[in-house]
């Protein structure tokens, strides 16, 4: 296990290198320098231009470019300074960023887990009743209905009818005012909890179906267990293990559409960070935050791993 | 040693010919799969209305979606309205005029009705372009990279492993910003279009071709695929008659599950506003932006793209459910 663990960890360092490579060059391939879109909007004099071209080696080739980015990457464990205007550190900015990312994205999982198992149990354990055709419906249109739209409605429809709107003038940080800090943060989470909640509870509902009717649920019921005890003790716990599969696998998806939801709702994190990084091809930017995207997906996913083990003492690494 | 004789003997005559023989073929019966699967059969009844309303839009009393001023700016739904608002023809002097206006008008006074329809003809075509391009390259990867195996299976699969750590709707971002406008238009499809269904299929790709591998894998411990290596056929004949005809399901389920999955990545990015080219009738760009500030004044400019949105990803998704169901039962649950 822990030697699993340790060469999981190894890989990781090796997966950025190629994150980064392969970003590096596509960002690189772009038709027209990325100084001229960077700079073409701001600057007409031709003589700022290639000033600005020499402090940022733009005009060096390609191996160089990238060669420079990892050096400093690897020494001082800088990712250099951002092309756009403030020229300010990438790593600031991506701090700065960061935690309010990460803050919806666990608030989307947790409300979508416990909503996404609730809903699936209940269906499962009353299965073919009203409750059960109306939680699926209700699931399948939340798979369906997409979140930006619901965004959308949320942000400008209570606001027309109630002069009412979930976007706070400004953000505040959560050590600053946690309790408006966290109302902010709420709605935007609500709207993404939804179609992970659906695509949980449906998973929960086939697969508590599954085990309901294997033979050792039988067994349980001939002991005479109660019918309480069976669910959770037996039925419940065997059909996490693709549930939690699930949920590792959405954190993909949640970490896509908190993107959206960080533009729709006004949030300085770092899918709004990333979406105008990209737009002005401020590709040191770009890289950092995309790397960063995939160091978190990348430590969920081994979290999930390990979770296994914990409830399916079965698996082993 | 009747064994031994059995092993070294060339295949027989009987064998290769039960090898080479066509299989019969199972009859498929539509009516019985609708009674079995009536939730399946609703959404192909919503994929056909959407299907029907793109492709026949240009009969179903519609304009040219991008012409300004086909009726007053932010009108609302109307059907032969033509003598409850008189202002709109004096706004409009000089343009053709429209009696019916089902959905309203945007703010710029185009056509929301032709905007849906033809927005419906751009979200089918960029998605079914997209799935089929990433279902078909992930599969014939994962095929000749299972196939090839050692360092070549080792290094495709880093690959997928690291595109799928990037979330797909930047992946397809930087993809999108990195092609540019270099690519030509092909008929029927607009460069800006073509651009948009590179970069989307690129993030379906890793994902097929990691299920695709397992199949592979999967299929090559098979007994057929081994009797087949005895009787002395070749790989490429094992790959193409054995493996790949048994990943054809697995393959339309893939596409089915994913299509929805892309028209609502293409709608996200068109929100985005780094979609299709500005104009361009598209769901996703006409609940963004511009038409963002007016939802308070014009309730159907929120309403009627997103609803059409909505009921194509619910008509494909649980079609493909039912596709899945039919098609490879024991799927469930695993995609």
């Amino acid at each position: 296990m822990t030697g699993y663990i340790i060469r999981r960890l190894i890989a990781v360092p090796f997966m950025l290198l190629g994150i980064s490579f392969i970003l590096f060059m596509l960002l690189y391939v772009r038709p027209g320098s990325a100084a001229f879109s960077v700079v073409g909007s701001v600057m007409t004099d031709p003589a700022a231009q290639a000033r600005f071209e020499e402090k940022f080696g733009l005009n060096d080739p390609w191996y160089e470019q990238y060669g420079n980015w990892l050096w400093t990457a690897l020494s001082k464990g800088s990712f250099g300074d951002t092309l756009t205007p403030p020229h300010d550190s990438v790593t600031a900015q991506l701090i700065e960023a960061l935690p309010n990312t990460i803050e919806i994205g666990l608030i989307t999982i947790i409300i979508a887990a416990i909503f996404g198992i609730f809903v699936g149990v209940l269906s499962a354990i009353r299965r073919n009743s009203v409750l059960d055709y109306l939680a699926r419906g209700v699931t399948i249109a939340g798979l369906s209905i997409p979140n930006f739209w619901i965004a959308v409605l949320l942000v400008t429809l209570p606001a027309a009818w109630w002069a009412w709107t979930p976007i706070a003038s400004e953000w505040d940080s959560f050590t600053a005012n946690p309790f408006r800090n966290l109302y902010h943060a709420i709605w935007p989470a609500m709207v993404l909890a939804l179609a992970s909640a659906a695509g949980t509870a449906r998973l929960v509902r086939t697969s508590m179906l599954e085990v309901f009717y294997s033979d050792y649920v039988r067994t349980a019921r001939a002991k005479g267990l109660r019918e309480g005890s069976v669910v959770w003790s037996h039925v419940f716990r065997n059909s996490l293990i693709p549930v939690i599969t699930l949920i590792g696998l959405q954190t993909g998806a949640v970490l896509g559409g908190v993107v959206i939801a960080e533009q729709i709702f006004a949030i300085p994190g770092l899918g709004r960070l990333t979406v105008s990084a990209v737009i002005a091809q401020d590709y040191p930017l770009v890289l950092g935050a995309i790397m960063l995207f995939a160091v978190v997906f990348m430590i969920v996913t081994l979290i999930v791993d390990i979770l296994y083990t914990v409830v399916d003492p079965r698996i082993r690494y | 040693m009747s064994s031994d004789a059995a092993a070294t003997a060339p295949p027989s005559a009987d064998a290769l010919a039960i090898e080479y023989a066509i299989p019969p073929r199972q009859r498929f019966n539509p009516l019985r799969w609708v009674r079995r699967e009536p939730f399946g059969a609703f959404g192909l009844l919503l994929i056909i209305i959407v299907a029907v309303g793109a492709a026949f839009a240009p009969l179903l009393n519609t304009t040219d979606p991008q012409q300004f001023a086909t009726g007053a700016p932010l009108s609302a739904p109307c059907i032969n309205c033509s003598s409850s608002d008189v202002e709109h023809r004096a706004w409009n002097e000089g343009v053709e005029w429209r009696e019916h206006r089902l959905f309203g008008t945007t703010p710029r006074g185009r056509d929301l009705w032709s905007r849906v329809l033809y927005g419906g003809r751009v979200s089918l075509k960029i998605g079914m372009a997209t799935v089929l391009i990433g279902t078909l390259v992930g599969t014939v990867v994962a095929l000749l990279a299972s196939y090839a195996g050692g360092v070549v299976d080792f290094a495709v699969g880093r690959l997928a492993d690291m595109l799928i750590a990037i979330p797909g709707i930047l992946l397809a971002l930087t993809l999108h910003t990195a092609i540019g406008s270099d690519l030509p238009d092909l008929p029927g499809m607009s460069s800006g279009e073509f651009t948009l269904v590179i970069a989307i299929s690129a993030f379906f790709m890793p994902g097929t071709y990691r299920i695709m591998r397992g199949m592979v894998l999967e299929l090559r411990e098979s007994q057929y695929v081994e009797s087949a290596q005895v009787v002395g056929a070749s790989n490429f004949r094992i790959m193409w008659r054995h493996i790949a005809p048994n990943m054809f399901g697995l393959m339309i389920v893939i596409t089915s599950i994913s299509l929805p999955a892309a028209i609502l990545t293409e709608a996200s990015l068109s929100f985005l506003g780094i979609g299709v080219e500005v104009g361009t009738p598209s769901w996703g760009a006409d609940l963004s932006g511009d038409s963002r500030q007016f939802f308070t004044q014009g309730w159907w400019l929120a309403v009627f793209p997103g609803l059409a949105l909505s009921m194509t990803v619910f008509g494909f998704n649980i079609f493909g459910d039912s596709l899945r169901d039919t098609l490879d039962p024991r799927l469930r649950g695993r995609i």
